[in-house]
This record gives C-alpha cells, sequence and structure tokens, in this order.
C-alpha cells in the first residue's frame, strides 16, 4: 500500500512536533523514518497510525484520504517500542487478539496463527505469559502479533532498541527476511542509522519536525543534501569554505578541489565541504601521484580496531581531520608525525551551509 | 480504491455499537452524577434561602435564635475538633513506628490497628452504655476493690460528650494512621541524611523538613477525620447525645416540610464539611512535592534497642487492646445470660446469635444489607472504573472537574444526601417511603464512589497507555479494550476497592436510618438501632447482630488490605 502525507502539521498546544510534512511511501518498501531524538518521527508514526490527530494536511493510503479515519480502520499492525504486550494474556492470546476481532472462519484463524508462530519461531512458546520471554521473544511476539493480520502497513517504532547488540544484529536480518517474504509496506522508525542503511529501502532523514532529505540508503550516503545529513549518516570531516568557482573551494585546509558543481554554486557563496574519513588516502611510505588535493597534516592521535584504523590529524590552524584506514597491517607512524594525505576531487562533497530549521512554520 | 479492506467494513457496526453503549454509560454516569448528587445539595441550598419564590434569611435567623440547635452545632464542633486533636496524637506515634522502625510481628499488629475500622461507633456504643452504666461492670468492679463507694455517673451531663469523642477516636484513628503513615514513608530518608550531615539538629530537621513535606498527607486525613466525627449520626444518637446537629438533622427529616429550619440547619453542615474539603484542595492540591527518585531505603527503617521494643509493643498491644474495648464489651453482651449486678455475666448462652436468624427484623436487616451492599458495591465498580477510566485518560473536556465532583461524597455527609433525596424524590416514584431500595442502593453508591474512583484510578495510572494503543490498531473499539485489556490489568484494584465499597455500606448509618422508613426495608443498622430501641432481649440481639457484621466487614478490610497493601491509606484523603 502506497501512502502519501500531504502538507502534514501536528502541533501539542504551541509546540509545533511536524511542520509541512510531505512524504511518500511506496507499495512494499521498508521505509525509514531516521533522525534524533525529539524529531518528530514517532509522532509521523503515530499520525500514519491514526493514533495521533493531524492539526492540518493530508494523509492518503493508495490513494483514498485517511486523516481522519479513526486508527482501529486504518487496518495497520503495529510494534511499540515498549512492545505494549498485553501483561494478562498468553503469547497466543496476545496473537489472536487482531485475529478474533477479525471474525475469521476457524480454519482460516488457525492456518495463520500457525504460519506466524512458525517464522517467528514463536510455536514452543504459545502458553508463556509476556513476562516469562526474553526481551528478544517478546519482540517477536510483538511482531507476530502485528503480522498474523495482515497489516496493510506495518509500523515498527524503534523496535530494536532495548535489544542488547548481538540480538540487534540478529533481529535486523529477520525482520528483513520477514519483510521480503511477506511485501508488506513497512514503515520503521529509528536513530539508529546503521539499521536504515543496512535495511531500509528507502530513508526518510527527519529533523526539528521536518524530512530534509528522502532517498535509498547509496545516495543518502554519498549525496547528503545538507551537512547535517552527512554527518548523521555515517561520519564525515565538514570543514567550512568559500567558493571560488570552477569547482574549487577555499577552505582551512587551503584550496581544494572538488570537480564540477554544475552552477550550484556563486563565486563567494559560503559552503561546507564534507570530507568522509575512507575518502582521505593517507600516505604511508609512498607520495600521492599527483598534487591534487594534497594536504600535509599532523598525526595527533592513532585509534586502532582491528579492521580499520582512525586517524586524528590536525592541520597548522588547528582543524581537527579524521582519516580512517581499512586493512593497515603495519606502519610506524607515531603520534606528532607530519602525514601526507590526499582526497580524490570526486570523493568530496560541497554543501550549502545548514539552514535555520527553527524559523518559519 | 477504498484505502480500507472489506473484512475492516464488518468490525465498522460493531465497533460503532460498542462504543455507543460505552460513551453512554459514561453519559448515564454522569447523569447520575447530576441527579443524585448535585441536585438534592442544590435542592437544599436552594430551598435554606427560598420560601417558595421569595429569597429569605428567615430560615437563618430562626436557627440562630434557637438555643437548642445553636448548642448542636458548637458541641457538633467540639466533637468533630477534639475528634482530630486525640486521633492526631493516637496515630502519630503508631505512623512513626511503622514508617521508621522495623520488628516481629509489623504486619500482624499494623493489621490488627487497622481492625476498629469495621465496626461502626455506634455498635460499640451498646457495649459501653452496658459497662459504663451506673450499674455496670465498671462501677461494680471499682466498688468490689474498693476503689469507690458510690457509683460514677461516667455517662452523666458533660459525660457524654467525652464518651463519644472516645467512641469516634477509637473507630477513626485508623485513617488518621493510614494517611501519617504513608506521608512518612514517602518521604526519602536522605532528605534526613542530609540534614544530618549540615549539623541541623534532630528538633530542627522534624520541623523544617519533616513536616512540611508531611503536611499535606496530613491534613488530607486530618479533614477526613474531622468531618466524619463531626457528622456521624449513630454514636450521639445510641448513647442519647441529644444536642449534637447530626441527631437535630435526624429529628428534623421527618417533618421537614413543616419545618424549613432542617434546611438552614444542612445548609450549615454542607458549608461546613464541602467548604472546608474544597478549600483544603484548593490550598494543597498545587502543593505536592515531587519525591526525587529514592536511592537505598533501607537505612529509613531502623531496628530498635531493647527499651525502644518495649516501648513499641506496649504502645501497639496496647493501642489495639484499647481500640477494641467497645468490641469486647459488645461481644460480652451478646453471649451473656443472666447478667445482674455482676461484673461480668453468670452464665453465657449463644441464644441471642440463634434468635438473630429467628427474629424477621434482623434476618431481613442481614438480608437487605447484603443485598443493598452488593448491589452499591457493583454500581461503584461499574462507575469508578469508567470514571477513573475518564479521568485518568481524559477522555472528556474538564475531566479535572468530573475528578474534583466525583471526590465530593467523601466530604458529604451521609445525612446531608439522605436529606436531600427525601427532599428531592418524596413523591416522585422514587420516594422512600413508598420503597428505599433504589435510593438506598444509589446513596450507599454515591457516598463510596471516591474510595472506587481512587482505586481504579491508581490501577490505570500503572498501566501504559500504549497497552490500549495496541488494541486499538487492531480494530478494537475504545470499551472492547476497557473489557479486555483494561479491565483485567487493574482487577486487584477493582476488588480491592469494591470490598471496601462494600464494607462501608454494611456500615452505613445516617443513610440508612434516614431513608430506611418501613421494617421490611431497614438495613442490619437500622435493624440494630430498632432493636436497641426495643425492650426485653432487643439489646442482647442488637449486640448479636453487631457481632455479625463485625465478622463479615472483617473478611472484607483484611481481604482490601491484603490487595492494598500501602496504598490503602491513599484510599482515604481529601486532596
Amino acid at each position: 500500500m502506497q501512502v502519501v502525507f500531504e502538507s502534514v502539521s501536528k502541533s501539542y498546544g504551541d509546540f509545533p512536533a511536524i511542520r509541512d510534512l510531505n512524504l511518500t511511501i511506496e507499495d512494499g518498501a521498508l521505509h525509514f523514518l531516521l533522525g534524533p531524538s525529539g524529531c518528530g518521527k514517532t509522532t509521523t508514526l503515530r499520525l500514519l497510525a491514526g493514533l495521533e490527530e493531524v492539526t492540518e494536511g493530508k494523509i492518503f493510503f493508495d490513494g483514498g484520504e485517511v486523516t481522519h479515519t479513526p486508527s482501529a480502520e486504518r487496518g495497520i499492525g503495529m510494534v511499540f517500542q515498549n512492545y505494549a504486550l498485553w501483561p494478562h494474556m498468553t503469547v497466543l492470546e496476545n496473537i489472536e487478539y487482531g485475529l478474533k476481532l477479525r471474525r475469521l472462519s476457524k480454519e482460516e484463524e488457525s492456518r495463520r496463527l500457525d504460519d506466524v508462530l512458525g517464522y517467528t519461531k514463536l510455536t514452543q512458546f504459545a502458553d508463556r505469559l509476556p513476562g516469562q520471554l526474553s526481551g528478544g521473544q517478546q519482540q517477536r511476539v510483538a511482531l507476530a502479533r502485528a503480522l498474523v493480520i495482515r497489516p496493510n502497513v506495518l509500523l515498527l517504532d524503534e523496535p530494536l532498541s532495548n535489544l542488547d547488540a548481538k540480538l540487534r544484529l540478529e533481529m535486523r536480518d529477520n525482520i528483513t527476511n520477514i519483510h521480503r517474504e511477506t511485501g508488506i509496506t513497512t514503515v520503521y522508525v529509528t536513530h539508529d542509522q546503521k539499521e536504515a542503511l543496512s535495511m531500509g529501502t528507502a530513508i526518510s532523514v527527519q529533523r526539528a519536525g521536518r524530512i530534509i532529505q528522502t532517498d535509498a540508503p547509496r545516495r543518502l550516503y554519498h549525496y547528503p543534501r545538507t551537512p547535517f545529513i552527512a554527518g548523521f549518516i555515517g561520519e564525515t570531516n565538514l570543514i567550512a569554505g568559500s567558493y571560488l568557482g570552477g569547482g574549487k573551494v577555499d577552505t582551512g585546509l587551503g584550496i581544494l578541489e572538488a570537480g564540477s558543481q554544475e552552477g550550484k554554486f556563486h563565486k563567494g557563496d559560503s559552503v561546507i565541504v564534507s570530507l568522509r574519513p575512507e575518502a582521505i588516502n593517507v600516505h604511508i611510505g609512498s607520495e600521492p601521484n599527483d598534487s591534487v588535493n594534497r594536504l600535509n597534516l599532523k598525526l595527533e592521535r592513532l585509534t586502532y580496531l582491528g579492521d580499520n584504523e582512525h586517524f586524528h590529524l590536525q592541520t597548522a590552524d588547528g582543524i581537527d581531520i579524521k582519516a580512517s584506514l581499512f586493512n593497515v597491517s603495519h606502519h610506524d607512524l607515531t603520534e606528532g608525525d607530519t602525514v601526507t594525505c590526499s582526497v580524490a576531487p570526486d570523493s568530496l562533497l560541497v554543501l550549502h551551509p545548514e539552514e535555520d530549521l527553527s524559523s518559519g512554520t | 480504491m477504498s484505502p480500507v479492506t472489506s473484512q475492516e467494513d464488518s468490525g465498522r457496526l460493531r465497533r460503532l455499537i460498542s462504543n455507543t453503549v460505552g460513551y453512554g454509560t459514561i453519559g448515564l454516569t454522569l447523569a447520575m452524577l447530576v441527579f443524585f448528587l448535585i441536585v438534592p445539595v442544590g435542592l437544599i441550598v436552594v430551598k435554606a434561602f427560598y420560601n417558595g419564590e421569595e429569597f429569605t434569611l428567615a430560615y437563618f435567623e430562626l436557627l440562630f435564635d434557637n438555643d437548642l440547635q445553636m448548642e448542636s452545632i458548637w458541641n457538633s464542633l467540639c466533637i468533630g475538633l477534639s475528634t482530630t486533636v486525640l486521633t492526631t496524637l493516637l496515630a502519630l506515634p503508631l505512623a512513626i513506628v511503622n514508617a521508621r522502625f522495623e520488628f516481629r510481628g509489623k504486619a500482624l499488629l499494623s493489621g490488627l490497628l487497622l481492625v476498629p475500622m469495621v465496626m461502626p461507633p455506634f455498635v460499640g456504643a451498646i457495649g459501653i452504655l452496658r459497662f459504663f452504666a451506673r450499674r455496670g461492670s465498671v462501677n461494680l468492679q471499682f466498688m468490689d476493690w474498693g476503689w469507690i463507694d458510690t457509683p460514677i455517673e461516667w455517662l452523666a451531663g458533660g459525660n457524654v460528650f467525652w464518651a463519644v469523642v472516645i467512641l469516634e477516636v477509637l473507630h477513626l484513628y485508623p485513617i488518621m494512621y493510614l494517611n501519617l503513615t504513608a506521608a512518612l514513608a514517602n518521604i526519602d530518608p536522605s532528605l534526613e541524611e542530609v540534614a544530618s550531615t549540615l549539623g541541623v539538629p534532630r528538633w530542627k530537621q522534624l520541623k523544617d523538613v519533616v513536616w512540611p513535606l508531611s503536611r499535606p498527607g496530613y491534613f488530607a486525613g486530618a479533614i477526613i477525620v474531622f468531618i466524619w466525627a463531626l457528622t456521624d449520626l449513630g454514636t450521639p444518637l445510641l448513647v442519647g447525645y441529644e444536642a449534637t446537629m447530626p441527631v437535630r438533622i435526624f429529628t428534623l427529616v421527618t417533618d421537614v416540610n413543616e419545618n424549613p429550619m432542617g434546611f438552614a440547619l444542612v445548609f450549615f453542615v454542607i458549608v461546613m464539611t464541602v467548604g472546608i474539603f474544597l478549600l483544603s484542595k484548593l490550598i494543597f492540591s498545587g502543593r505536592k512535592y515531587e519525591m526525587m527518585a529514592r536511592g537505598h531505603v533501607t537505612s529509613a527503617v531502623r531496628i530498635p534497642g531493647a527499651a525502644g521494643k518495649l516501648l513499641i509493643y506496649s504502645l501497639l498491644i496496647g493501642t489495639v487492646v484499647v481500640a477494641l474495648v467497645p468490641h469486647i464489651t459488645v461481644l460480652i453482651t451478646s453471649v451473656s445470660d443472666r447478667w445482674f449486678m455482676t461484673v461480668l455475666p453468670e452464665q453465657y448462652t449463644g441464644r441471642y446469635y440463634e434468635m438473630v436468624f429467628q427474629t424477621e427484623l434482623s434476618l431481613t436487616g442481614i438480608k437487605n444489607s447484603l443485598m443493598l451492599s452488593t448491589a452499591s458495591m457493583m454500581l461503584d465498580v461499574i462507575l469508578g472504573l469508567l470514571i477513573a477510566y475518564v479521568v485518568v485518560r481524559k477522555l472528556i473536556p474538564m475531566a479535572d472537574l468530573l475528578d474534583s465532583l466525583v471526590m465530593v461524597p467523601l466530604a458529604l455527609p451521609g445525612i446531608v444526601l439522605a436529606f436531600g433525596y427525601v427532599v428531592t424524590y418524596t413523591d416522585t416514584f422514587l420516594d422512600p417511603l413508598e420503597n428505599p431500595i433504589p435510593l438506598l442502593i444509589i446513596a450507599y453508591g454515591i457516598r463510596r464512589l471516591p474510595f472506587m474512583v481512587r482505586s481504579a484510578a491508581a490501577g490505570l495510572q500503572q498501566t501504559s497507555v500504549s497497552l490500549e494503543e495496541a488494541s486499538a490498531t487492531f480494530g478494537a473499539s475504545r470499551f472492547h479494550t476497557l473489557r479486555k485489556i483494561i479491565m483485567p490489568l487493574v482487577f486487584a484494584n477493582l476488588v480491592a476497592g469494591g470490598l471496601l465499597c462494600f464494607a462501608y455500606a454494611m456500615l452505613d448509618v445516617s443513610d440508612s436510618l434516614i431513608l430506611a422508613m418501613k421494617d421490611r426495608y431497614y438495613p442490619i443498622t437500622k435493624a440494630i438501632y430498632a432493636l436497641f430501641l426495643e425492650a426485653g432481649s432487643g439489646e442482647f440481639i442488637a449486640s448479636a447482630l453487631g457481632m455479625i457484621g463485625m465478622l463479615i466487614l472483617t473478611a472484607c478490610i483484611l481481604g482490601a488490605s491484603l490487595i492494598l497493601g500501602k496504598k490503602m491509606g491513599e484510599l482515604f484523603r481529601s486532596a
């Protein structure tokens, strides 16, 4: 089912939680709403679920307006952050609650129950109470309960935030698989960019009640629209500068070559340059082939992480730059050494400075 | 294309019906509050100032010129104030012991301290009257021991005032004790520890830290004690203390149409009780102090030394024994045979208990009370849950106002409400003279509604809203969710609140005495009163009946306190 938000706003008293939000969630997508806490992503989800009333704007399911349709009639399945399992009902009773309300035939009911208990691996726990389950099992019950009714849209509100790191990875695969098998349009709220990048078919980054970019994971990572997104999705070095024209930017690192900007900027514009740590080539015992974007930096500190190593570098003017290198087997650099680095022009991203999000509506 | 699948359509009608029924019930609940709380009380206020269409203060002039009425107002105020002061003095050490010390048998003794709540003081009065009569056991024993030569007039003249006060104190101190314990147990012990590290002397800690923090809890309990003592009808009626406000109102209610002074007097009571209650809510509602998260609490509870133990045990056991004196005297009276001019009966018999079940009056009394209390309890459970739900989840505009309104009956004396019902519903289809059953159920129900609402609200506040939202997303109506999700989750609170409502309905004196006018509609309390007035063995059967009532109630209160534990204190407070 395709879900569309059209100029949706939501205020709590004077506080605008959602401002003029436009969003299309494609049928069959695993669409992420990603943003820092307080950005309005959970509110967006609750508006979609019909648990909150929109202040302005419209919401459409497959072209039909549902703005004022009660939650009960939207045919959604929701997994709450705290799971909201009913503590007085067994696993089975929790799961069949929604089915019973749908008055299906006995055969259909038990078929669906067996089905969902099977692929969430809950069959042996059917008679337990939620309090007797581990966090991961509770999470699966919440998921099974939402899926068994074959919802039009599945809504997941930070579903993995209460699990430990290992279980979280396992459940990511689990959810991805379930999504692939069922093809249910799924909206997933999280503040964990790794979850979004690794699982999503589309990601909307939200900030201060607005969606500032919606894109596929790859595009979002490589072509963030704003410095905030660049910093929020993965790590980056943000350096202020001014545009000189012809793809050249004057920064604290010197004049950097950034490739063609196709008329995006005018000469003299203030810009922000985004430089991913892995895009910085650190030359150990060799010299760069040419002199484009060549940097001489002082090594401040090293963080060895096994599969990669972080180089904390600094310019003569005291600007901190972080570089990360993969598969470094051996080097004899020590803190205080001067290191030669280079950056390929096309891995350097020039962005407009952050727009002020606090003003306007 | 429709955004809603076809299986959703069949659910829509069911949801509509369910929501209609649900909101309809809420509407009925509100209507009940209007017709059986606001209208009767409002009518009294209006009638106190209007003679027909004409505004008048004549009734008040009549009241102020009447020495007996003025004396009874004064006496009742004195009863209320003395009872409040004395319960405080009695309950404070008990609460400190309970909140701050740990010792063997604490749970049992704390439970026993609550027992006096289960008997209306007017039943105890029967026993007290016998033991402290001119030729009663106490005088006989004292003369036996040679302490006195002539009998002491325990209950003559001014002494009757103290007899009432003592009976009230012995009945009401548990309420004060519950409130003070809750207030003290709520204070983070580290607040006092901080004061200690700063070198603040102990007395100054009590004055500057403990007292300000426990003050709201104290006043919440004190106001209930004051109001209940001020307006208790049964006790002064039984000991024959005619010059008290409740007894005056009781006599005035019979000829209210000829003597409108009753309106003025009841108006006075409303002002004194509801006025004080609302004032206290106004003063204290904004001043509840939030405690920070509590760290280690263990340090608050100390284990007393040997001398401390002796003191604690003698205090607790002493209080329980003294508080049970009225009950014990009733028990002895109920099993006494051949008792004349001796300290204790010469022979004992179970005859009166048999007679309870053979006498028409007492048997119907038990039956009526069980039926009325059960019905009013069910009314309370339904209304209480719905109101608590509406208030906690703020389902209607001005939910806070509704919350305040349902708490009013806690302060509204039974005599006022019963008086209001008689005035409002005489000569209607609810005429209490014809059949008081509906009005009795409603009166019992409305007056205990605050317990139920508080109890249910406490449960609801601990239940995450997302449990309800989850149900809504599956297509459940609000009231399907209420039945399937919320009710099971707050079941313990409903049971506990229901038991209390039942117990207090069984104990009810003022509504029962005023509204039940024919023998066959007498509840147990009015049957006890009627039997007591009968010559011959009436007094003994009344005692036996009182004991049976007590047994039923002990079971209820013990059940409620087992379920609610420490939270029980929160049910008996005004703010």
